[in-house]
């Protein structure tokens, strides 16, 4: 079954196309990656099918159902690439997942049991079960991203968009947060739609690539697609593929 | 002891202490959410509009507390419009309101005929003159703005915390931010008679940032803030009776007071 279909999709600010014509489908229960270089559109893509940017043409839709300006009742996951928010605002990570959850009325900060053993669950899964009382803006970049992912699935989403979710994290902390959208997606048969620009992860761990600057470059399996001459064109002469040894794809 | 429970015995008295619990409740609870969207100049030109409200009122033969309600909601409403659709930042557009309402009021007070003393009311609150009716006003306000906060909560939060992140899981972002300006503005003109139009943002944020500095929790902030604008208002009452001060400025005091002593709390939690 297809999980997301985007047709002919163009973004437009200043008379100045952000994308262009952009076509692809993904497969149910897969992860594909989004590569391109700086500036090829890549967040503009991801927040035009989420209806956080408007989009000139083109359609979107999610399970063979359209999908505009979030009025579906299919749940979406979206962790985005730097999230703003006020770093002192006083709230823990158990109420920030709690607030996804339907209230308990009429005592809307009161959680249900399953409630409770639901978030504890998710930071479980996650690995931050010890930051279930910490305050969101103490939190370090890797705590924060495993937080956002419960976050996104807290609800039980069909489909998570990521949006170059591991930057400002450490190596080690990259390769616990891949492994762990690998597990979501096989354990759950989460869809994931990933913005990378380490093709080492892209290798690891997309069923599928999307490579794009501006425009559709290319499409398909990574090992098939991501050839010395496609990367050439998104990323210029001076770039080629190049595979880290340790790493095998699996 | 004989004098408090002597003053207590006075209608007025016990009107007054019972708006300031209310409202000492009411402001806080609704100024979380001005602290933490930072939307303190908001609150102030939404007063001020009030006050170009009151003004048309009182040229009109109106009630005065009905036509600032009327006036303020309508700038609400102009300013969230405005800021959405020309491109204009927040700031400027409430700047704009700011100064385009204190004029216009200023305006048609000049049109007004003789010395109005009521409208010194709306300027600097007079919590003594409390009556019965105002009581019922601001119980029923109270009661359905925050009913609506905690029927709301989780997506008033979750706007607070990350507009897109809202967006996403189906919020509709557009109606809780319009909501929200609304219940602002409702909730400003409503306690103008007790605090004034010039302080009353202060009964709004204050409480809520000497929360804000103790609080670890939303839920704890929500108590706390409460906690410190009932107390603001019931010791600056009391304090205004037997210093016979003006009870608006003496209320903003001790408020201010608490919040430097949490500010202090905070810093010596921090150092530790």
């Amino acid at each position: 079954m297809i999980a997301l279909h985007v047709e002919n999709l163009c973004v437009k600010a200043d008379n100045r196309h952000l994308i262009e014509n952009i076509t692809f489908s993904v497969e149910d229960g897969s992860i594909i990656a989004i590569i391109g270089p700086n500036g090829a559109g890549k967040t503009t893509l991801i927040k035009a099918i989420l209806g956080l940017i408007p989009y000139q043409t083109g359609t979107v839709s999610l399970f063979g159902r359209p999908f505009k300006n979030n009025h579906s009742d299919i749940k979406v996951g979206y962790v985005p690439q730097r999230l703003e928010f006020d770093r002192t605002i006083p709230l823990t990570v158990s109420e920030l997942l709690g607030f996804t959850l339907p209230p308990v009325y009429p005592v809307p900060f009161l959680k249900r049991k399953s409630a409770r053993e639901h978030i504890e669950g998710l930071l479980k899964i996650v690995g931050a079960q010890a930051l279930a009382q910490r305050s969101i803006g103490s939190l370090s970049g890797g705590e924060l991203q495993r937080v956002m992912i419960a976050k996104a699935i807290v609800n039980e989403p069909k489909i998570l968009f990521l949006d170059e979710p591991a930057s400002g994290v450490d190596i080690e902390g990259q390769e616990r947060f891949h492994d762990l959208i690998r597990r979501l997606n096989r354990e759950k048969g989460l869809t994931v739609i990933l913005i990378s620009h380490d093709l080492n992860v892209v290798y690891r761990y997309a069923d599928n690539v999307l490579c794009m600057n501006r425009k559709l470059i290319c499409t398909g399996r990574p090992e098939e697609t991501l050839t010395d001459e496609v990367i050439k064109s998104m990323y210029g002469e001076m770039m080629g593929a190049y595979i880290h040894s340790c790493h095998e794809h699996d | 002891m004989n004098m408090i429970s002597e003053f207590i015995s006075y209608p007025f008295i016990q009107r007054a202490l019972l708006a300031s619990v209310m409202v000492g409740i009411l402001c806080p609870f609704v100024g979380n959410f001005v602290v933490l969207r930072r939307m303190s100049f908001y609150s102030d030109a939404i007063s001020h509009s009030a006050f170009a409200g009151i003004a048309a009122g009182a040229l009109l033969g109106l009630d005065l507390t009905l036509s600032s309600v009327i006036v303020a909601v309508l700038i609400a409403v102009i300013i969230a419009f405005l800021s959405e659709k020309t491109g204009l930042s927040h700031d400027t557009v409430i700047g704009i309101a700011f100064s385009g309402t204190i004029a216009a009021g200023m305006l048609v007070m000049g049109m007004l005929k003789g010395y109005r003393t009521d409208l010194f009311t709306f300027l600097f609150g007079d919590i003594l003159s409390i009556t019965d009716k105002d009581l019922v006003m601001i119980f029923i306000i109270g009661i359905l703005t925050i009913l609506i906060l905690l029927t709301f909560l989780k997506p008033f939060l979750q706007i607070t915390f990350n507009r897109d992140l809202a967006r996403v899981e189906g919020i509709s972002v557009r109606f809780f931010e319009y909501l929200l300006f609304l219940i602002i503005a409702v909730v400003i003109t409503v306690s103008l008679k007790i605090i004034g139009m010039i302080l009353v943002t202060s009964l709004l944020i204050v409480p809520a940032a000497s929360a804000k500095n103790l609080a670890s929790s939303m839920k704890r902030l929500f108590v706390l803030s409460c906690v410190f604008g009932v107390v603001s208002g019931v010791i600056g009452l009391a304090v205004s009776i037997y210093l016979n001060t003006s009870s608006g400025p003496t209320i903003v005091l001790v408020s201010i007071l608490i919040f430097f002593i949490t500010m202090f709390q905070k810093g010596s939690i921090t150092s530790q």
